[in-house]
């Protein structure tokens, strides 16, 4: 069996007698593409940080490709990650070409002396989220969704073994995220890249991912394709007040119940 | 004109001032773009103004003038680069604080000392006319330093203001990064004392980045022409002085603000015709 690409083990965050986090364990193979859903407040967020190293665990590890994270290699190891996160408040005061945004997410943009010409690279980056044609726009210009478009090509510019993002459909239409998913399974499936994805619709990417981890402070339920979420992990994530809706046959966790007519 | 800029060049006086003034500038305007991304222009005014403290030690310890402010000024940057991270204590509040403190500390350590060789003057709003060998020496080594740092920080130091997070997650050292960049930002605070003084060095630091902003599409592009508009506001500034008899470095920051003004008026007006 070949290394994981992600092993959490008993990972806690925050004080032990009330965690954001406690007892997660997770493994990811690679070419597993791994959908995270829970409420608000849940620890999605704090758990992506986890893996990417920017938030240290108070208990538990994370093992990234086979090496125990730590403050001595999360650089090195950091190279091989793609990071999409939610806060982009900043970004807009800098002018900025889009294909200098997407530039940013090559390992080596930081470093003057390397002076390898990218724009190979990031033109077929841009072609994987359809921006290409916008490569020398204003980022600053473009609509949210387009922005959107050209931060994931960021995250997957450098090639990365391990994706992990964090609402990434938030500012796209419903085609737009569609072609999202569609485009990650066919990486994950070809390249053999692993993707953690944080959202809030299990339906959306139900159809697309290999299994949904249903979190709440805890992992209640970790599903894989084709397999049954309880109803009891529903209410535990997300309370009494829920009605749960099937919507077809290939979705993760919807099974038809008695609160299908609701 | 044409006589009178003659003249200015002919001027031995302004003939010595030239270079240092413009070699100043183009090391504030590669900074300022910098400072401008980063939201630092509040933490030039407070190491500026904080720097009269280390004067006043270099004054009261008789140690060299500018080599000690150079190290106070480093010391307080990075005090405010760390200052933040302590509960309740926001960046602006930090560098009030520090500013404040370090200028009354700097006053009384003058006036103390009681010396009559003290420029204040020059000390307050800059005196590039009067610049020694010593000093010179010590400006283009702060100076080559610091264009050194930023050829080869430039682009992650970009990468962190565009967004801190990613670059975190990318791999980049995002913390020393930033102590690094506060530290140059202190030094070339203390490069530009000497041309536009303690109280307009900010000026020095923050317009000729807000004149491009106004125009850049890029990091290289922001660059160039965050450098082209100090040059033009250093030299009709100096050239200003000369024709006027005013203070180098206040004539200096008066023409960056008109610059400023004129790119700015530009920039509305084609934004109203496209």
């Amino acid at each position: 069996m070949s290394t994981p690409v992600a092993q959490i083990t008993n990972l806690r965050f925050g004080p032990a007698s009330k965690p954001v986090l406690a007892d997660i364990n997770l493994t990811l193979e690679a070419g597993h593409f791994l959908g995270i859903v829970g409420p608000n407040g849940a620890g999605k967020t704090t758990l992506l940080n986890l893996i990417a190293g920017l938030t240290q665990a108070d208990e538990g590890y994370v093992d990234l490709f086979g090496k125990r994270l730590s403050h001595f290699n999360r650089h090195s190891l950091l190279k091989h990650i793609g990071f999409l996160h939610q806060l982009h408040d900043h970004e807009l005061r800098l002018p900025m070409r889009v294909s200098n945004v997407v530039a940013m997410g090559l390992n080596d943009y930081a470093m003057p002396w390397k002076r390898a010409q990218h724009s190979d690279k990031i033109i077929q980056a841009l072609n994987l989220v359809e921006m290409d044609e916008l490569a020398d726009s204003d980022f600053r210009h473009l609509s949210g969704g387009q922005r959107q478009r050209v931060r994931i090509a960021r995250a997957l510019v450098r090639k990365p073994l391990l994706l992990l993002l964090d609402e990434p459909s938030a500012a796209l239409d419903s085609v737009r995220q569609e072609r999202l998913f569609q485009l990650l399974r066919r990486l994950c499936d070809e390249t053999g890249m692993s993707v953690i994805m944080v959202e809030h619709d299990i339906a959306a990417i139900s159809s697309h991912v290999d299994s949904v981890a249903c979190l709440n402070r805890n992992i209640h339920h970790h599903a894989m394709r084709g397999e049954e979420i309880p109803e009891d992990v529903w209410r535990a994530m997300y309370g009494d007040h829920i009605h749960i809706i099937a919507h077809d046959a290939h979705c993760i966790g919807c099974a038809p119940s008695e609160h299908n007519n609701d | 004109m044409i006589e009178l800029i003659s003249q200015f060049l002919a001027s031995p006086v302004m003939r010595e001032a030239i270079a240092p003034s413009i070699f100043i500038s183009v090391v504030a305007a590669s900074m300022s773009v910098m400072v401008m991304a980063h939201r630092l222009s509040f933490l030039t005014v407070g190491v500026s103004h904080a720097s009269l403290a280390g004067l006043g030690l270099a004054t009261t310890l008789a140690l060299p003038l500018l080599p000690t402010a150079t190290v106070f000024a480093v010391v307080i940057a990075l005090l405010l680069a760390l200052m933040p991270k302590q509960k309740g204590i926001s960046e602006d509040a930090g560098t009030g604080m520090l500013f404040a403190g370090s200028m009354a500390l700097g006053i009384i350590l003058i006036s103390s000392a009681g010396n009559a060789q003290i420029d204040l003057f020059g000390l307050l709003f800059g005196n590039i006319l009067t610049i020694s060998p010593a000093d010179l020496l010590w400006l283009n080594i702060l100076g080559s330093l610091i264009l050194i740092v930023l050829f080869l920080a430039a682009r992650a130091w970009w990468s962190i203001a565009f967004d801190a997070v990613t670059a975190d997650a990318s791999g980049l050292p995002v913390s020393s990064l930033r102590l690094l960049l506060y530290g140059m930002v202190g030094l070339t605070v203390i490069l530009c004392v000497k041309l536009a003084g303690i109280v307009l060095t900010a000026g020095l630091m923050v317009l000729p980045a807000a004149c491009a902003w106004l125009w850049g599409r890029s990091l290289l592009s922001l660059w160039f022409l965050a450098i082209s508009f100090s040059l033009l506001g250093t030299l009709s500034g100096l050239l200003w002085s000369y024709a006027h008899d005013w203070p180098a470095g206040a004539s200096v920051v008066l023409a960056l603000c008109g610059c400023f003004i004129i790119s700015w008026g530009a920039s509305w007006l084609k934004a109203r015709v496209q």
